[in-house]
């Protein structure tokens, strides 16, 4: 079993290259090649993690890749895992920006992109959609729902506040009824 | 210059910590950015989304770095991407070791009822904003007497029919709408 922290690094760059479109691809790219190659944990050690990085705070790729890789080599192979699979967007991201920041004043460009932004749009609300059944299906869940959003369209609330008061909200209710129902 | 590191530092440790479900969700911490410090314009966030998209990498990665470049340069881009994963990176650490009682709490999942929803809400706010400001000409939000940009309609109406229909594709949406933009402003 090689687990050098090169290797490390090595994998999980070839992954963040491959990454495209959102966090949720990177599951199968894990089961191909940290599950089925490097053997450096089991499927249903993957499946936990995932479980596991969608209820943690942060962005979940990185979550899940920092789990692999501390699975693979501790602390610092957890820190190896990150830096792989963040040194590749950066880098296309910092390329882009600049030479976009050149290019975007001609009207062929300016015209693209005023097209994109309604495909920005487009996408906000397919994610919307993907994501509704397994969030809002309650009664609860759509009064919370149809709360935060009246409130948000209204005042400008931080987003920071509504997570918090939800989480509160949310751990209060759902305790009480348990206790109901035992 | 320092202070200005401090700050987009501070703020985007918020976004690791409150962020929930994935890279969309750092979006509407992202917008409430922009209304507060102007670090960088709407359009310039929306192109942004859009970069982002079409960039191999985590979504929320590649938002953090693109806004930190813009608002700070190179060495922002660095401190925001840092700032976003610090925490996160931390947290999941922990929880790695501990992860057989994790699965046997139940308050997490109580608190996970209601941040779904709340996420869900938060994300739906931004797109109808964006939806708001790309179609009407007025630039103060919610605000009469408005012009209707019939153009970004019928553009918003021939992409999100059959969009709608298909597995979401970010790459072709955004494709689609770059070359539908160029044809319907050329007219």
């Amino acid at each position: 079993m090689n687990n050098s922290f090169f290797e490390i690094f090595k994998i999980f760059f070839i992954i963040g290259i491959q990454l495209l479109g959102g966090g949720y691809v990177i599951v199968p790219l894990l089961k191909k090649y940290i599950v089925d190659e490097k053997k450096w944990m089991s499927e249903e050690e993957l499946v936990d993690y995932y479980a596991m990085s969608q209820c943690l705070p942060g962005i979940i790729a990185c979550n899940i890749a920092t789990a692999s890789g501390y699975r693979a080599k501790g602390v610092l192979g957890a820190i190896t895992a990150i830096l792989g699979i963040i040194v590749p967007p950066f880098l296309c991201i910092l390329f882009l920006a600049k030479i976009l920041t050149h290019i975007v004043d001609y009207p062929l460009i300016k015209n693209a992109f005023w097209g994109i932004r309604i495909s920005v749009v487009i996408l906000i609300l397919l994610t919307i959609k993907e994501i509704w059944a397994k969030s809002v299906n309650s009664i609860f869940s759509y009064i919370l729902f149809f709360i935060i959003l009246i409130c948000l369209l209204i005042l400008p609330v931080s987003p920071t506040v509504i997570i918090i008061l939800s989480a509160i909200t949310s751990l209060t209710y759902c305790q009480i009824r348990r206790k109901n129902n035992a | 210059m320092l202070k200005l590191y401090f700050l987009l530092f501070w703020e985007y440790l918020k976004i690791g910590i409150f962020a929930l479900g994935g890279g969309y969700a750092t979006l509407p911490f992202l917008y409430y950015l922009q209304s507060q410090y102007n670090w960088f314009t709407l359009d310039e966030l929306t192109n942004m989304i859009a970069v982002s998209n079409i960039t191999p990498g985590p979504i929320g990665i590649n938002m953090a770095t693109y806004t930190g470049y813009t608002t700070a340069g190179i060495i922002g881009s660095i401190v925001s991407t840092t700032a976003i994963i610090l925490i996160p990176c931390t947290i999941v650490i922990i929880m790695t070791k501990l992860i057989n009682k994790f699965k046997s709490c139940n308050w997490l999942q109580d608190i996970f009822t209601g941040l779904k929803p709340a996420a869900c809400a938060l994300l739906a706010s931004i797109g109808l904003k964006l939806l708001y400001q790309n179609i009407v000409y007025s630039k103060i939000e919610w605000s009469f007497p408005v012009q209707i940009n019939y153009q970004a309609i019928i553009l918003f109406l021939i992409l999100i029919i059959p969009f709608s229909f298909m597995k979401k594709n970010p790459l072709l949406i955004i494709l689609a709408g770059a070359i539908g933009g160029v044809i319907i402003k050329s007219f």
